[in-house]
């Protein structure tokens, strides 16, 4: 089965890039790929990730451990869970750092508490366990750690999703404004489009495990050009406007397992015709600096058998 | 009160029936599982050969259990017994007592899949009763029946079940089932209780209380019927372990004494001079093997169910 | 540290309870049930009247019930465990003698199979679905089903000293079995040569027990180690560059292994289970081989205190456990 297939998007330095679709799409999967961290039943098939000039797939396991957090580092969704319960986050932030970085202890002491103090904990708190922490400061905890070692890149998978909505503007903020301050690429995967909205300058829309637009913040939301999108925009309830029940995509998310044949989107989508059905549109560009993946648009190819490649500089 | 309140009221169907009917609808998608399970049907096609033994070992069988097909009144036992080593008449050879010892073997599994299954039901309708009651009430309840079930735990389980066993004797069947039964309750208690502790959180026990449902109703209708699968896996796996039980305690010498069993043929074998140089060898492993094989499908059929059926290890 | 101290005091109360209610259950068992409770503590063999004189003197048997319970716990723990009938000896003086032989065959047995058992459980977690997992588990399984007794006699028929096997290949090791060391050396003492045969006729029971007890620990070793292995923090771990070897033993194992802990006090209760029919296959005369002896020859003095020796043993093992869980364990709630 294929998880995620097609999907294909560049980041550059300073850049965040939006990750936005359903769930059960592929997004956590492409984060998870992206560090080569596929649990034990899953594998990159083909494709390439350029980081720097090398490729992340082809790269020694030995290789992709010291890129590991040093270079790219990942927030995960739920900070409860993905932080260890029996250590002290004090360890669990020095961790990276003495394994990267080649500090002695005091030092590493002495970096965790400027982390803790940077997003907001005070630095005492460092011999607590995970569990003595709200969720929020949890998060915050997260984010500390995922600063540990000055990555160029921070993946942020769902970031705020099981948080309540005063917190969840606080983390955005403080991700904004680290982001900013150390001059941070970020990949933000959410399937809240306000989120993306305010903090990306990019963004990619993934509908079954294949990318389905990819173009900027800004132009994507306002002139949508795929119909999944458009449905999507549609759906968005816009708090300044009128009060509407927002539109829905009629449909179920489609089977990873027994996907439809061609376009994967086909069947939910009120455009199709009969090529849709036969064969399945490659991502291509549709306007200056716009790709979508649709036969909706003139010029856009088949899919011949294709990898997915992924770009950082 | 709900439509199906009104329908156990009038007499339709008991609140039991109605209970077991959810539980049977939930046990219709766990079997749609199992069949995608491979260890659950190596498992399962090991217990239907067991079973067929059972059910059919009066035309397999050549002989009965205990039947005379050599006499052996003149023979010393170790020197001249066993009278035959395995022959085309008697695969597995004659017995010391003059038994046809392949019969013995094939009517042993009725002996084992018998007290094997019934004895684990004892334990598990007591262990399931001691559980719901003990999980479901708390308080001092479920402290003094926890305390009680510490203390079975802790007194040796073989000990305790010889001690029983030489009290209520062991020479018939009933007595037996209810030896092991009786003893073998605990484990099942402590499980059906964290379920029970954990489902008594959920949202629609909440509800059922939240409307004004009485306990026993919550008990048979909510909390029943969705640790009954539980109950089931759990059930499968204390046949393998009463099987055992029985044979441990026929080794022992506590057996039935007008049949076999499979760990009687072993104490026989060990008795009759299997283990002697020039000896039947044959006399102890095949009811041996029997007894891994069938214990073996209840072990993989019972942990491939507990698997489908516990959450925990259900995902990813 | 007062909330540990709390529970501590908590767990050790209901070890207290724990053994009064195996104490009580022994004096039910052997004397509320049906028969007469002073016949069926008189041995079979008229010669040992005398003892039994003692003995129903010692217990109070002709006193009302309550009474004689208060007899009974009295000598409980006084220690004054009357004289059995097969022995002549004080029942103390036995169980203490056979319990330092259980504890040798049941102390080897129980720390190899947890180090064997953790091993091969977290190799096959680890290789989780690879040829090496479904082996070691379908072979745990396989033999987590095996009559103890049965895989003792398989053992002996194929190492003992003359066995079979031996019989027709010279080269193949013979092992002692029988007894604690060879009888030839005369009684106990702490020397070389008394000590290099108790080893070797500790080998076959130790390998039973261990070969019949070990999957318990593998298998549950491997199931809680996948469990860990499944939450997101060993994905962060493995996200921050470490290797999996540096991910298993800072973050899979400090949080797999407390849980094991409890696991592996409940599962002595088994081993002891075992070592009662290792005990008689090989005849190594400890409490399991006692306790059949005692049976056999209606020895019920000997027997009731059986009970209690082994029930508070493992009561002692699970609180121990306890404890060693609340210092690994700082997500312990009071509950």
């Amino acid at each position: 089965m294929h998880a995620v297939d097609g999907v294909s998007f560049d980041l550059d330095e300073g850049e965040a890039l939006g990750l936005a679709g359903e769930s059960g799409c592929g997004k956590t999967t492409t984060a998870l790929s992206l560090m080569r961290l596929l649990p034990y039943n899953g594998k990159i098939v083909s494709g390439s990730i350029l980081f720097r000039g090398r490729d992340l797939v082809k790269v020694s396991d030995l290789r992709i451990r010291k890129i590991r957090w040093k270079e790219i580092s990942i927030i995960f969704q739920g900070a409860m869970n993905s932080l260890n319960p029996v250590r002290n986050i004090g360890q669990q932030i020095a961790e990276p750092i003495i394994l990267h970085e080649k500090v002695d202890e005091d030092e590493a002491t002495n970096r965790v508490g400027e982390l803790l103090e940077l997003v907001g904990i005070n630095r005492d708190r460092r011999r607590d366990f995970p569990h003595e922490f709200s969720g929020g400061m949890r998060q915050r905890v997260m984010i500390a750690m995922a600063l540990a070692c000055n990555p160029k890149i921070v993946i942020a998978d769902e970031p705020v999703t099981a948080l309540d909505v005063m917190i969840q503007a606080q983390i955005l903020e403080l991700l904004e404004r680290l982001r900013k301050e150390l001059h941070l690429s970020m990949i933000l995967i959410s399937h809240d489009l306000s989120v993306m909205a305010e903090t990306c300058e990019k963004v990619a829309i993934m509908y079954g495990g294949k990318m389905m637009e990819v173009g900027k913040t800004v132009d994507v939301f306002t002139d949508p050009k795929h119909p999944y999108t458009q449905g999507l925009v549609a759906a968005f309830p816009d708090i300044r406007g009128q009060r509407t029940m927002p539109a829905s995509i009629p449909g179920d998310v489609p089977s990873l397992i027994n996907p439809p044949s061609g376009c994967v989107f086909h069947p939910r989508c009120k455009f199709a015709f009969d090529r849709c059905t036969a064969a399945e549109p490659a991502l291509a560009e549709v306007t200056p600096g716009r790709r979508a993946a649709c036969f909706l648009y003139p010029g856009v190819p088949e899919v011949t058998p294709r990898p997915m490649t992924v770009e950082a500089r | 009160m709900g439509a199906t309140d009104a329908v156990v009221r009038s007499g339709v169907v008991s609140p039991f029936q109605a209970s077991l009917r959810v539980a049977l609808r939930r046990m219709q998608e766990v079997w749609a599982r199992i069949r995608h399970s491979r260890t659950a049907m190596v498992g399962l096609a090991i217990l239907v050969f067991f079973i067929g033994m059972a059910v059919f070992a009066p035309w397999v069988a050549p002989y009965g259990p205990i039947d005379r097909v050599a006499d052996t009144s003149n023979c010393v036992p170790g020197v001249t017994c066993p009278l035959s080593p395995p022959s085309a008449q008697h695969p597995l050879g004659i017995s010391e007592e003059g038994a046809d010892i392949y019969s013995q073997v094939i009517w042993g599994s009725q002996i084992s899949l018998i007290v094997g299954i019934f004895s684990a039901m004892v334990a598990s309708v007591l262990g399931t009763a001691v559980g719901l009651v003990s999980g479901y009430m708390g308080g001092w309840v479920d402290e003094v029946m926890m305390r009680f079930n510490d203390v079975v735990l802790s007194v040796p389980w073989l000990v305790l079940m010889i001690v029983v066993a030489a009290r209520i004797g062991t020479i018939d069947l009933l007595g037996l089932i209810l030896v092991i039964g009786l003893t073998g309750w605990s484990i099942t208690a402590r499980v059906i209780r964290a379920q029970v502790l954990s489902v008594k959180e959920r949202l629609f026990v909440e509800r059922a209380r939240m409307i004004g449902s009485s306990r026993s109703h919550i008990l048979m209708r909510h909390i029943f019927p969705n640790a009954f699968p539980l109950i089931f896996a759990n059930t499968i796996l204390t046949v393998a372990v009463s099987i055992l039980s029985e044979a441990v305690l026929a080794f022992l010498g506590l057996s039935i004494y007008n049949t076999v069993s499979w760990g009687k043929v072993i104490n026989q074998a060990i008795g009759g001079g299997a283990l002697v140089i020039g000896g039947n060898v044959w006399w102890l492993i095949v009811p041996g093997l029997c007894l891994v094989f069938l214990v073996f499908g209840f072990y993989l059929f019972g942990f491939a169910l507990d698997e489908i059926l516990n959450p925990r290890l259900r995902r990813r | 540290m007062a909330r540990i101290l709390k529970v501590m005091v908590r767990k050790g109360v209901n070890a207290a309870i724990t053994i009064f209610g195996i104490i009580c259950l022994n004096y039910a068992l052997l004397r509320l049930m049906p028969g007469d409770p002073a016949l069926s503590l008189t041995p079979r063999d008229p010669k040992y009247q005398g003892l039994a004189e003692y003995n129903r003197e010692l217990f109070g048997f002709d006193k009302p019930p309550w009474e004689q319970f208060a007899i009974y716990l009295q000598r409980t723990v006084t220690l004054d465990w009357g004289v059995s009938y097969r022995l002549g000896l004080p029942v103390f003086d036995v169980l203490m003698r056979d319990l330092g032989w259980t504890l040798v065959l049941v102390g080897t047995s129980t720390v190899a199979t947890i180090i064997i058992g953790m091993v091969i459980g977290s190799i096959a977690a680890q290789k989780r679905g690879k040829p090496f997992d479904i082996l070691s588990t379908a072979t745990g399984i396989f033999l987590y089903g095996m009559p103890i007794f049965w895989l003792g006699f398989l053992l002996l028929a194929v190492f003992e000293k003359g066995s079979i096997v031996g019989h027709y290949f010279t080269w193949w090791p013979a092992l002692p079995s029988q007894g604690y060391y060879d009888d030839m050396l005369g009684p106990w003492s702490w020397d070389g040569a008394h000590l290099t045969s108790a080893a070797q006729h500790l080998i076959l029971p130790a390998l039973t027990l261990t070969l019949g007890t070990l999957a318990g620990i593998s298998l549950v070793m491997r199931s809680s180690l996948i469990d860990v292995m499944t939450e997101d923090f060993v994905t962060t771990a493995k996200a921050k560059g470490l290797s999996d070897r540096q991910v298993l033993r800072r973050h899979i194992l400090p949080s797999g292994l407390p849980p094991m802990v409890t696991l592996i006090a409940l599962d002595i209760a088994f081993v002891i289970g075992g070592a009662y029919q290792v005990e008689v296959v090989f005849n190594y005369y400890g409490i399991g081989w006692e306790t059949i002896q005692a049976i056999d020859n209606l020895d019920f003095p000997l027997l009731q205190f059986i009970i209690v020796v082994g029930g508070v043993a493992i009561v002692l093992a699970n609180l121990v456990s306890d404890f060693i869980l609340l210092l690994l364990d700082p997500r312990i709630k009071v509950t």
